[in-house]
């Protein structure tokens, strides 16, 4: 729009007059920004309507400007006075506030117990495994030492009977180094045969015992050489009233004991 | 601080004493009714001076501005209940011709001049700006009060203040 048509619009006397929506009275401020005419004119317009409106003037009441000053400075007493009212106003926000931070400081307490009672729970958790499997431990030491003892407890009272016959068996051939100890009990006639000299056996065999009755080789049992990957000791054999000799023999491993000895390892006579 | 508030004070009553006449005719012109006139000028000036900060110099006139907001707050007061209930017993006579009749007031001592030159302004270019100016009415208000159709209330309204300017620069 050129100055001139804005200017013979009417819409500055709409502007000037209160007339103007919104959006015309941004578009006329733009104007008036934008161009020096169209604000010299509206400045002409307001003259004009304030001289108008100068010839209408109604002297109001002098008590009207006192009651006007009366109320301004009241005012300002009372904002004055509002001072402690503001302040009370505030303790007022200030007592909310701080019951905000009593539930954000119970809540922060709270957290962190909780976090707290977590950490120690996995803590005792861990220290509580640690300490179950250290008495796992402790107590499979604990039997197997007890095992240890009641079988040496036994060896002890087999090798310290006042029944107990003891046989040396030395090496034959087959296996010079080897040798090995059975008890015979005069009393009861039980055999108790002490392995622990003895070599290992070879994968797939197992060593037998024999007594020898009335010349004639009798199968004693089945000798356990190892229990628990240790060495195991004197161990209970089959009964014998009367024996001559005992033999040792290597079989090949089965679980059920061989008729015949194959090869005589070690051998004892009574 | 209480320096400037006294100087601030000071242009205050200035400012009163140059424009309360005026404003005072601006709401007497809607509420024909001196003791209402008074108080609503009261309050308009209370207002001009707690929101004085949101005058703007940069959309027009100290004057244009106070106008507005003392005819805004006169509108507002005539729609308020208490206003209606006064105007039912008393009776409206908001007769926009007897404005002429109604300035009594006259003080400024280069009016009496300004008035004389008025008397070539026709009585249908003063009324439209006394509608707008002294009734606080609408362009619709205005086409419908003076039965144009609303586009030529603007253009209506340039006439009457051009013709008014023109009065006013022969003075």
């Amino acid at each position: 729009m050129e100055v001139k048509e804005i200017i013979s619009s009417g819409i500055l006397e709409l502007y000037a007059t209160g007339l103007a929506s919104s959006e015309e009275a941004a578009q006329v401020l733009q104007w008036t920004s934008q161009y020096p005419e169209v604000a010299e004119e509206l400045a002409q317009i307001e003259t004009g309507l304030a001289i108008y409106v100068n010839t209408h003037s109604i002297q109001p009441s002098p008590s009207v400007k006192d009651k006007v000053f009366a109320r301004i400075n009241d005012v300002e007493a009372e904002t004055a006075k509002v001072v402690p009212f503001k302040n009370s106003k505030s303790d007022g926000v200030a007592k909310v506030v701080s019951i905000f931070s009593l539930w954000k400081r119970i809540a922060v307490a709270a957290v962190v117990l909780l976090l707290g009672s977590a950490a120690l729970n996995i803590l005792l958790y861990n220290k509580n495994n640690k300490i179950s499997s250290a008495l796992q431990q402790s107590q499979q030491l604990v039997s197997s030492l007890e095992d240890k003892s009641q079988s040496m407890e036994s060896d002890l009272q087999v090798v310290q009977s006042k029944y107990s016959m003891p046989v040396s068996l030395s090496g034959l051939e087959a296996a010079p180094d080897a040798a090995a100890k059975v008890f015979w009990m005069k009393n009861t006639g039980d055999v108790y045969v002490d392995p622990s000299s003895l070599p290992s056996a070879p994968k797939g065999k197992q060593y037998e015992l024999w007594a020898i009755v009335d010349g004639q080789p009798v199968n004693a049992g089945i000798i356990i050489t190892t229990k628990k990957g240790d060495r195991y000791s004197i161990q209970k054999m089959k009964t014998f009233g009367k024996v001559d000799a005992f033999a040792i023999s290597m079989e090949p491993e089965n679980p059920t004991p061989a008729t015949k000895p194959t090869t005589v390892v070690v051998m004892g006579k009574m | 601080m209480q320096l400037l508030q006294h100087k601030d004070q000071q242009a205050f009553s200035y400012l009163y004493d140059n424009y309360a006449p005026a404003l005072n005719a601006v709401i007497y012109r809607m509420v024909e009714d001196q003791t209402l006139s008074e108080d609503i000028l009261q309050e308009a000036f209370v207002k001009i001076w707690n929101n004085f900060n949101s005058y703007d110099k940069l959309k027009g006139r100290l004057f244009t501005w106070m106008v507005n907001l003392t005819r805004n707050l006169t509108i507002d007061t005539m729609r308020s209940k208490s206003y209606k209930k006064q105007t039912k017993i008393s009776g409206d006579e908001n007769s926009v011709n007897n404005l002429q009749d109604k300035n009594f007031g006259i003080d400024k001592f280069d009016s009496m001049g300004v008035v004389k030159q008025l008397g070539n302004l026709k009585s249908d270019q003063r009324q439209i700006i006394d509608l707008a100016y002294f009734k606080g009415y609408t362009q619709d208000e205005i086409s419908k009060e003076l039965d144009i159709p609303l586009g030529t209330v603007k253009t209506k309204m340039r006439t009457a203040i051009l013709e008014l300017r023109k009065n006013l620069q022969y003075s």
